[in-house]
């Protein structure tokens, strides 16, 4: 009996041991890395920088690469959905007001030389996107992500170096996603702008320039640390490709490859499983196919096309999958320029205007138009019915369900003539924009022109190749065009329908959104957030203020010895859970 | 002489600065180098864009920015040449250079092998002119002429690629294969060789008999899986190569000069013991040093079997010495195809995209199998630049064969009775050929610029595909430097192409 009973202890012991083995990510041993296994990914352009946070490194096809051989603190899944990593840090709401955040790695993360990840890395990604160092004439880091609104904040680093405290200036709710998660290596940075500097004092050195704000030496850091990384081919300093992600870069050949292998001192975080991974830049999608079907890479992305869709799903042995992804057509109605969406062409008779509007909408073929235009491409893609949430995203259901864009569904003839008559049946002469060339874009707008005219409207055409400058300048009164997201930030939509933001194109303003976004802009509770998002999302479909019709279908083709590959709608795509892919001998 | 280069010099010079600015406002204006950023839902959009307009100097109006980059060009006159950044913040100057050296790795082989197949394919239809050899000649070399490059590279890589690899995995040739080309190749040579009906027969029995035997031997042994051409058919092909130099060079009655050949062969076999010891020490510098050897041993053989004309003699030695050297390290690089095949590339080894098997040198340095590598890699663009290029040398060649062959001197030549060989080979062939260099002088230059869709389809990012990028991304820096690069090397060669055809043609002379 006694026996028996330290028996069961002894099992309890042994598997909380193992337990406890299995949760620390501990050393080498635990790699999950199967050897000999490859897979090779054809993608349109080949590495130009390393540092995927500046603004000449800011690609698709950069940030591929680097979030391969970085740690983060988040990840977008395919839900979308963002999921974090707390194996490598975490970031922690310590306050409210002021709003105080501290960003904390994990002591044990370590880039692939050796050196720890420390606050002064979070710290040099930090200033980086500083507006008063994003300057032409003075120190100049040219980030992708700089006025963000971080400006004025105060930074401390605590004792131990591992965690970044900031006390934001004004409440900034995406506080999570302001530290972009690919960092350089801030002791490689310094040393490389003052060459001498010990390896151990680098990171010490580059803290105090910033904490007594010396410029001259800040000068000389932003340079490094917006050219030096930018490389096209393998470099002879290694330590350009440091790496504190699941890979490392083992070498670059000039517009031809990349060939990650996996970082051995990586522990914290997701396990990859394949032994290489290498990039080729192949940029015309047939040659992609063809590659693919010759066995050259085994897997190709990128969007769809309906000749690369169908010579995809042709091929034998290879799994094609079409998608969603996070660029989104719509059609805006512009408010301000006199035209017939403008109250002032009805003498400030906004009523008027809105009818006009809501007829106009009415009447644009939504369903037909990814009937006909994206379903022989991607059957699976659905109807894009909110503003501001991506299919998928939690809260999309309920927004879309609510806000009124059941009403535009289909194309509504007795409704709009209706809301025309209601207006005094004005005559509208829609001046109709839209890029010329793009085949798909000139379909879609044929299928609206027609439409629109059988309740008399005219549809004029304004198509153009140069729209994108165009947009914003009065001279159409819609236009179809696509947005792109490139985060969940609750912030982003702002730009878009808040009134003068800087992707209000159409002159939107409505002072229930505009109170809605700065209810949310000091909001952090994100049930509150979605509450608040989905009101503008109401607005903006009340207001008659746009239509979202589709999102751009994605193409992914892999062998099917691959596993466990999924698109993401958002940046990077397929590449989201890469640690999760296996390869079937 | 002088005068007329200066006087070439500051035209070219003058028309490439107009050409220049004129290029450069079109592309300044031919789009929206900022189209990407202005649809991004981002919050800090307004900062990026303003950072980025500073950044490639759109708040300078174009005909200033202009002269900012001439100045940058300017100064390449002491040797600080500035062509400015690309959109992504490379220099151009570096772009330019990996792209160039592409282009010409590229191009290069596709350029020699067209001029080459291209003059024997119209020297050839020229002799049998409107035979059924000719027509079909034509047709298919127009045939190819009018075929996209993208539609002949697609089916070349389905074919001659996929497919091809595919067979590889049973490299059994299908009976109706094994029947057709010999009966093919036999109709070919009819052509080529023509005469009466009863000479036709036999060179179609002997064609197709030969061509069955090898596709036999090729299908029954799984040659292809492991290609070699052993000493034997180093011997056979040796001699017969040796034989068609004597014939054509200095014919067949000249017995010096076919004991040289024969000579040259024997040496050549016994070389190959000692090649293929040393071979794996080999790099392609020591290679071509070897080639360079072998051409001289064989001009020294020749040279002392002296003859009629010792330099005669000499000339066919060196010749027969190139081509049997040529076969011996064809056979080497057979050798290690195998391994090649099965190792590198999991047993498809003809490559559809790019210049190389990434990461080739982490497995291997062997010259041999970075050989194989480059070929297979090279094959498929090589066939779909050379088929539609061949065509124009072939037609180019052919007229200007029959149109000296109707000159006065010919008769004249022939008159005196001389025999048809020397009459073709001496009098006619290289009069021919003379208004060919002035295309080919051209082409090099044009050769430079790159082939945009071949590039492309291929995933080789020579100039072509530098072009392309930086016109769609409204590129100017960039699309100004492939102008630069393009514009120098195409005057420069219209300059030479002019001075050779004075040196090559003594009624022209360059006017003073």
């Amino acid at each position: 009996m006694k026996l028996k009973r330290i028996g069961v202890v002894a099992a309890v012991v042994a598997a909380g041991a193992l337990a406890l083995s299995g949760c620390s990510a501990g050393s080498g041993d635990t790699s999950e890395i199967v050897k000999g296994t490859s897979i090779t990914v054809a993608q349109n352009q080949g590495l130009s920088s390393v540092n995927s946070n500046s603004a000449n490194g800011n690609t698709t096809y950069n940030g591929n690469i680097t979030y391969m051989t970085n740690s983060w603190f988040y990840y977008y899944d395919n839900t979308p959905k963002i999921v974090f990593n707390k194996a490598f840090g975490t970031e922690t709401l310590v306050k409210k007001s002021p709003q105080t955040v501290k960003y904390t790695i994990n002591s044990g993360v370590k880039w692939s030389d050796g050196q720890p990840v420390t606050a002064a890395d979070l710290l040099l990604n930090y200033e980086s996107g500083l507006t008063k160092y994003n300057d032409p004439k003075g120190a100049n880091f040219t980030a992708a992500a700089f006025g963000l609104g971080i400006d004025g904040s105060k930074v401390s680093i605590s004792k131990d170096g591992q965690s970044l405290t900031v006390v934001y200036k004004d409440p900034y709710v995406d506080y999570q996603l302001a530290l972009s998660t690919t960092m350089l290596p801030a002791h490689v940075v310094y040393k490389l702008a003052f060459p001498g500097t010990t390896t151990k004092a680098a990171s010490g050195d580059l803290i105090k320039a910033f904490t007594s704000d010396n410029s001259a030496s800040i000068k000389k850091i932003a340079k490094v640390w917006s050219s030096a990384f930018d490389l096209t081919a393998t470099p002879s300093d290694k330590s350009l490709i440091l790496s504190d992600g699941p890979y490392k870069i083992a070498s670059i050949e000039k517009n031809a490859s990349i060939s990650l292998v996996p970082n051995t001192t990586y522990n914290w975080g997701p396990k990859p499983k394949i032994a290489k991974f290498t990039f080729r830049v192949i940029a015309d999608p047939t040659a992609q196919v063809q590659a693919l079907q010759n066995g050259e890479v085994s897997v190709i992305y990128g969007q769809a096309d309906a000749d690369t869709t169908a010579a995809l799903k042709a091929l034998s042995g290879v799994t094609t999958v079409t998608s969603p992804s996070a660029t989104y057509e719509h059609v805006d109605l512009t408010f301000n320029n006199g035209g017939p969406f403008d109250p002032a062409t009805y003498g400030g008779d906004a009523t008027k205007a809105l009818e006009v509007r809501q007829a106009f909408l009415k009447l644009i073929p939504r369903q037909d138009i990814v009937d006909k235009l994206v379903h022989p491409i991607a059957p699976n893609l659905k109807l894009d019915d909110s503003n501001v949430f991506l299919p998928g995203q939690d809260g999309y259901d309920a927004s879309a369900a609510a806000n009124g864009s059941a009403d535009y569904a289909k194309v509504d003839l007795a409704g709009a003539k209706a809301l025309l008559a209601k207006a005094g049946n004005p005559t509208v002469n829609v001046k109709f924009m839209y890029g010329k060339s793009n085949t798909r874009r000139a379909q879609e707008f044929a299928l609206i022109q027609a439409s629109e005219a059988q309740a008399g409207i005219n549809v004029i055409d304004a198509g153009n190749d140069d729209w994108g400058s165009l947009l914003g300048n009065k001279s159409y009164d819609a236009v179809l065009f696509a947005f792109q997201s490139t985060s969940l930030g609750v912030t982003a939509f702002q730009a878009i329908f808040g009134t003068g933001g800087g992707s209000n194109y159409n002159g939107y303003s409505n002072k229930t959104v505009d109170a809605d976004f700065a209810k949310l802009s000091g909001d952090f509770d994100a049930a509150d957030q979605r509450k608040l998002l989905a009101d503008v999302d109401k607005h903006a479909w009340e207001d008659a203020a746009d239509a979202t019709i589709f999102q751009f279908p994605d193409v992914n083709g892999w062998s099917s010895k691959i596993q466990n590959v999924s698109d993401n709608p958002l940046s990077p795509a397929i590449f989201w859970n890469y640690f999760n892919w296996t390869v079937k001998k | 002489m002088l005068t007329f280069l200066t006087r070439r010099i500051v035209v070219s010079v003058l028309v490439l600065l107009a050409a220049s600015f004129l290029v450069y406002m079109l592309a300044a204006n031919s789009g929206d180098p900022l189209s990407a950023l202005r649809t991004s839902t981002s919050p800090n959009k307004a900062a990026e864009l303003h950072q980025r307009s500073l950044q490639l100097h759109l708040n300078i109006p174009a005909p200033v920015r202009y002269f900012y980059w001439l100045w940058g060009v300017i100064q390449g006159i002491g040797g600080h040449l500035d062509l400015g950044t690309s959109v992504t913040g490379q220099p151009v100057t570096s772009m330019l250079s990996s792209a160039v050296g592409v282009t010409v790795q590229l191009l290069t082989a596709s350029f020699i092998l067209a001029i080459i197949f291209g003059v024997l394919i119209g020297i050839t239809s020229a002799l049998r002119q409107y035979s059924g050899y000719d027509y079909s000649v034509t047709f298919l070399a127009f045939l190819f002429f009018s075929l996209p490059s993208f539609f002949v590279a697609v089916i070349l890589k389905a074919y001659v690629g996929i497919a091809f690899n595919n067979f590889l995995q049973d490299p059994t040739i299908a009976t109706w294969l094994l029947i057709g080309l010999p009966l093919l190749s036999g109709l070919i040579w009819q052509g080529i060789l023509g005469g009466d009906a009863r000479k036709r027969l036999l060179t179609f029995a002997i064609a197709a008999v030969v061509t069955f035997g090898v596709l036999f031997y090729i299908s029954a042994t799984h040659w292809l899986n492991n290609p070699s051409l052993g000493l034997p058919v180093i011997l056979v092909l040796g001699l017969g190569l040796g034989l068609l130099v004597v014939v054509l060079t200095t014919g067949i009655e000249n017995r010096k000069s076919l004991y040289t050949a024969v000579v040259v062969v024997a040496i050549g076999a016994l070389a190959y013991f000692g090649f293929d010891a040393i071979s794996r020490s080999l790099n392609v510098w020591s290679v071509l040093g070897l080639g360079v050897v072998a051409i001289g041993v064989g001009v020294l053989v020749g040279y002392l079997f002296a003859g009629p004309d010792r330099w005669l003699s000499a000339r066919t030695g060196g010749i027969t010495a190139l081509l049997v050297g040529g076969l011996i390290v064809v056979d080497r690089f057979m050798q290690d195809w195998q391994l090649y095949a099965t190792q590198v590339v999991s047993g498809r080894p003809i490559a559809t995209v790019g210049a190389a098997t990434p990461n080739l040198s982490d497995v291997t340095h062997s010259f041999w199998i970075q050989g194989l590598d480059s070929f297979t890699h090279l094959l498929l663009p090589t066939l779909s630049l050379m088929l539609i290029s061949l065509a124009g040398y072939s037609r180019y060649s052919r007229a200007n064969l029959l149109d000296v062959l109707n000159q006065d001197y010919i008769r004249t030549a022939r008159a005196k009775g001389l025999n048809e060989r020397t009459v073709i080979m001496r009098h006619a062939f290289r009069n021919a050929l003379i208004p060919l260099t002035t295309v080919i002088a051209f082409d090099i230059g044009a050769l430079v610029g790159g082939a945009i869709i071949t590039e492309t389809v291929f995933a080789w990012s020579g100039m072509g595909v530098l072009f392309n990028n930086a016109l769609q991304q409204t590129d100017v820096n960039a699309l100004m430097g492939y102008f630069i690069v393009t514009g120098v090397i195409i005057v420069i060669f219209n300059i030479v192409a002019d001075l050779l055809y004075s040196v090559l043609d003594p009624r022209i002379r360059v006017a003073v």
